[in-house]
């Protein structure tokens, strides 16, 4: 996999500056490409309404993992190698954002649509994206080759990070500077067989961890997955191993490669457990208010050098270190080339950036406490007690990709690939009644 | 065999075929990084030369094959490469297939155990989980902190001191005295955009040397052969033409009316014209300029966002290349005997004008930098001379910007940035007309009908011992300059005497005497020189160790400028014609080979 990926990279870097003409050849003229035909575009949209209704049904109605596998196969081809992982529901968050603080950009129908129907999928009927319509998500699991359980407290502290990502994220789109999702998209250079050879390094080094880990990007980094997530947790459709009986056999939580399956609450905490529980999250509630001010402040301050990867600013830099320096008669570099093909004064470029900084200081404090909202919030949530009977998958973490059906003897009997006296292998299984599923949180 | 002794053949196979394709292609993706035109060193070694000798043919025959041989391998290896990417994604493709059928034949369910410590796991789970997000949150904390310490920016990082510098440049703006250490090269065309064009008098760097290769070498004037256009000169004057794109700039004028056209290259046409008139500090009485050399004989000058034309009443006005009004402004009358005929030149945004005028004695002569946005004066240098008609140039040299100017008895490097005095070296006589050039690292002046000198422009102070790398008193020029391609150095006297030296000691190559009167400098492109007599007759010669003549031919013209060059093209500015050489409109479509 790392070789294919590496491989990659020999596609990647064929722009340079042409040949230094003496005898008056004019370069033909650089053309943009045709935007996709708006037809196609519709017809990209209709693909995906399907596949998530095709995705919902197969995980719902027919629990079909081979169903599902056939599916993500599909959206791995289609989404990312036919359609070269553009457009796509992750970098689409950033157009939105761009969208709603700059009026002057249209975010296209096809691109909204892109953003929205997952989400709205998502708030009904959970991760039904990821399970096998996102060609990321659909790469990384056929690289699953032999999965490795993490240390929950490894999981919890990297949990964080795809919020985070979500934050600077939409920072960088919504002050106009960069689409950074798309930039250092790790499997966007594989599906175009073509990119920057750092971004086709972090694809290989993040699908060689896949071999060992379940979808690491998707569950450390996705930034549309965090959103999903926030979604999937007020789905009214959820994702049950088995809509019969629980045995609390434990297979299903040896089946999920991606650590979602929570166990069931052994019984009621005592009353000294509870007494410092309680006084730990009010902790936890003071301190999210100082996360909020000190994760602000420290975003305002990241704000200057983050600006840098604003074009704007980034060419008032360079100006400003280019005053006074000599002419260089050498060969010229990008930078250089755009700072002189820059027609614009000096002062009104030095404006520009003044005006996008006094943006970015503001997005800065949202960002800085957006960041420390997380870490409150996440710190709040490990301090709370969750109410559970039965082993079941968590509502945000799971990707609906049913392979924990698989490992249910219950299901199994349910769907007659096994016979109803015949031993569940494991331990001892004790039949009970169906469990009313209580979710909850108590201290 | 079994079904999985099968799959597990199969995936070492894949394996095995993966690994192979995937190392040749690695080892292809080195040898592609090796073979970038971009990071030859060979090639830039290559380039380097062919800056410090423009004109010499065999470094750019060396530079294009070079250039070539890397280019057809880089993309013969990319081809390769992306033949192979298929293949390598197809046994990627069958290993994993078969790797997860093989494990599928073992695949055994899970047997979990009981877990009676379930309860106090669970517990110390939570609370690791707890400390490890403390962990992360600090970590991305002071992740940004350290981004945001080690970022640094050319920009001020507070608001309020932004402000302040945007002030500044407002200050700049409305005209202050622009500080003497920042030349905007921003608001100026680059290095590269002026060496391909016709910037000023003689070209980029004032040598007379053009990069072109693609210059007309033959043209007819009774069949119209080789002539794009001629149109008859719309105004008096005997500056040289300017050219920036697809624009020709002339200045003109007489007593009356002084003006700047702008000609469309591809038609001769006029754009636009543009008098110079009522500029403010002009004196009341009309300058008392001498027919001979009239109002306009100094070259204008463009920084590829103006141009720029002064006149021999004292007159310097700038306008946009569109022809909108920048500034003018008035250096009051002139006192020169032959009139004003030095031309302009720029620096970066900075307009460099040389008012030599009067006898040393009457603290007359300075050399001015003016901002070119505004013609406010950066700074200014009293020059101790009289009189003079040479062209200052600019050079980059020892680490730094040189304006060079001549005057009797000096030869004076001035500081682009500030004006400061570099050095000097004494010893040029007469009536100062020669401009100087720079080539092959070497600055080449003409004492009038003296002496050449070759000077290392690398000293300080008086230099005039220890900088002087030779002279030479062959058939030495008393109006035309001199010109060099970095390795040989030719003259052109008034009396049609060329001569050609060897750049690195003077040594005579050879001469030849057209016998006829030259005013116009001549000029070298595509290792051909161009010399125009002032009644009409057109030379081309080879610019080689041996004389060859390879053209003439009579233009029914009378030639005192010097040409301007443009890719297909030259421009000639007679007395009665402007003259475009090169294929007429129809056929440039088919001209652009490279």
């Amino acid at each position: 996999v790392l070789f294919a990926l590496l491989a990659g990279v020999a596609l990647a870097e064929q722009r340079f500056p042409p040949p230094d003409f003496e005898s008056g050849h004019k370069l033909p003229v650089t053309l943009t490409p045709p935007a996709r035909a708006i037809l196609l575009q519709y017809l990209d949209v209709a693909v995906l309404a399907f596949c998530l209704g095709l995705g919902t049904w197969l995980v719902y109605k027919r629990r079909s993992r081979k169903g599902l596998m056939a599916l993500s196969l599909f959206s791995l081809l289609y989404f990312g190698f036919w359609k070269k992982g553009c457009v796509c529901a992750i970098g689409s968050l950033q157009n939105v954002a761009l969208g709603l603080s700059d009026h002057g950009y249209a975010v296209p129908i096809g691109v909204t649509a892109f953003y929205v129907l997952p989400l709205v999928f998502a708030l009904f009927a959970g991760r039904t994206f990821c399970a096998a319509v996102c060609p990321h998500g659909a790469l990384q699991d056929l690289v699953l080759l032999k999965p490795l359980k993490l240390p929950p407290w490894l999981e919890q502290a990297l949990s964080v990070l795809p919020y985070i990502y979500l934050g600077a994220g939409v920072l960088f789109a919504a002050t106009g500077s960069a689409f950074i999702i798309c930039q250092y998209d790790p499997f966007v250079p594989i599906f175009r067989m073509s990119g920057r050879s750092l971004m086709v390094l972090s694809g290989a080094a993040l699908l060689l961890l896949g071999v060992f880990v379940g979808r690491p990007y998707c569950r450390f980094l996705c930034p549309y997955g965090a959103l999903l997530k926030l979604c999937a947790i007020v789905a009214n459709l959820r994702v049950r191993v088995t809509p019969n009986l629980c045995t609390q056999c434990r297979l299903c939580e040896a089946s999920c490669p991606f650590g979602a399956m929570r166990e069931p609450e052994t019984g009621p905490a005592g009353p000294q457990t509870l007494s410092i529980d309680r006084r730990r999250l009010a902790w936890m509630l003071v301190l999210v208010p100082v996360l909020l001010v000190g994760g602000g402040w420290l975003g305002s301050q990241f704000s200057a050098p983050a600006t840098r990867l604003h074009p704007t600013v980034s060419l008032a830099d360079q100006l400003v270190r280019a005053e006074g320096t000599p002419s260089k008669l050498s060969m010229l570099t990008p930078d250089d080339l755009a700072l002189e093909r820059a027609r614009q004064a000096p002062k009104e470029i030095l404006t520009e950036a003044a005006a996008i900084r006094r943006k970015f200081v503001i997005g800065g404090w949202i960002f800085g406490a957006w960041v420390g909202l997380v870490i409150g919030v996440k710190l709040i949530s490990l301090s709370v007690r969750r109410r559970r009977t039965d082993y079941e998958p968590d509502r945000g973490d799971c990707f609906a990709c049913a392979r924990c059906f698989e490992y249910c003897p219950n299901e199994l009997v349910r769907r007659g690939l096994m016979p109803a006296a015949a031993p569940a292998p494991g331990a001892a299984v004790t039949l009970t009644s169906r469990p009313a599923v209580v979710e909850g949180t108590t201290v | 065999m079994n079904r999985k002794g099968n799959w597990l053949m199969g995936a070492w196979v894949a394996g095995v075929f993966s690994v192979l394709v995937g190392l040749t292609m690695i080892s292809g993706r080195l040898s592609i990084r090796a073979e970038d035109p971009l990071k030859s060193p060979q090639l830039a070694e290559l380039k380097e030369k062919l800056r410090l000798n423009p004109a010499d043919e065999q470094i750019k025959q060396n530079v294009r094959q070079l250039d070539l041989q890397l280019r057809q391998r880089y993309f013969r290896q990319l081809s390769r490469m992306g033949s192979g990417i298929y293949l390598l994604l197809g046994g990627v493709a069958v290993f994993i297939l078969a790797v997860k059928q093989s494990a599928r034949c073992q695949k055994q369910l899970p047997m979990p155990q009981p877990r009676p410590d379930a309860p106090e796991q669970s517990e110390r789970s939570a609370a690791r989980a707890r400390w490890s997000v403390a962990a992360s949150g600090t970590l991305i904390g002071g992740l940004l902190f350290i981004l945001t310490l080690s970022l640094s920016s050319a920009l001020p990082r507070r608001m309020a001191e932004v402000e302040k510098t945007l002030g500044a440049g407002d200050a700049t703006g409305a005209g202050e005295p622009h500080p003497t250490d920042q030349a905007s090269a921003s608001d100026a065309a680059s290095p590269q955009e002026l060496m391909q064009n016709w910037p000023c008098f003689r070209g980029p760097g004032g040598g007379g040397v053009s990069l072109l290769t693609n210059v007309p070498t033959a043209w007819d004037v009774k069949t119209g052969t080789g002539i794009a256009w001629k149109v008859p000169a719309p105004t008096s004057g005997f500056g040289s033409p300017i050219v920036w794109g697809d624009r020709v700039f002339l200045s003109g004028g007489d007593a009356r009316k002084r003006e700047v056209l702008c000609l469309d290259s591809k038609t001769g046409q006029i754009l636009w014209r543009q008098t110079v008139a009522d500029v403010a500090g002009a004196p009341a009485q009309p300058a008392d300029v001498p027919e001979s050399t009239g109002y306009a004989a100094a070259t204008m000058a463009t920084d590829g966002r103006r141009v720029y034309a002064f006149f021999a009443n004292g007159d310097c006005a700038a306008f946009t290349l569109e022809g909108k009004p920048a500034w003018s402004k008035s250096f009051g009358a002139l006192k020169n005997p032959y009139g004003h005929a030095t031309s302009l030149t720029t620096w970066r945004d900075r307009l460099i004008v040389q008012l030599d005028q009067g006898d040393p004695e009457d603290n007359k002569s300075k050399l001015y930098a003016l901002d070119g946005r505004t013609g406010q004066i950066v700074w200014q240098r009293p020059r101790k001379a009289g009189a003079s008609w040479a062209t200052p140039i600019v050079i980059e040299a020892a680490g730094k910007a040189q304006v060079i100017t001549l005057a009797v008895p000096s030869i004076i490097a001035y500081a682009a940035t500030d004006g400061t005095e570099l050095w000097r070296v004494e010893g040029i006589n007469g009536e100062i007309t020669p401009s100087p050039v720079f080539a092959g690292g070497l600055l080449f002046v003409a004492s009038p009908s003296e002496k050449l000198m070759a000077i290392r422009p690398d000293g300080q102070g008086d230099v005039t011992k220890t900088h002087v790398v030779w002279t030479s008193e062959d058939s030495v020029p008393d109006v035309t300059s001199p010109l060099s391609d970095g390795q040989l150095v030719f003259m052109l006297t008034t009396g049609g005497m060329l001569t050609c030296l060897d750049a690195k000691d003077g040594k005579k190559q050879w001469d030849h005497d057209f016998d006829m009167e030259f005013h116009a400098s001549p000029s070298v492109a595509g290792g051909r020189l161009y010399l125009l007599s002032q009644k009409g007759t057109a030379f081309v010669v080879e610019a080689a160790r041996q004389f060859r003549e390879l053209f003439h031919t009579e233009m029914a013209d009378g030639f005192h400028a010097s040409p301007a060059f443009a890719p297909d093209k030259i421009f000639l500015r007679g007395l009665t014609n402007v003259w475009c050489l090169g294929p007429v409109a129809a056929k440039e479509k088919a001209s652009g080979q490279p």
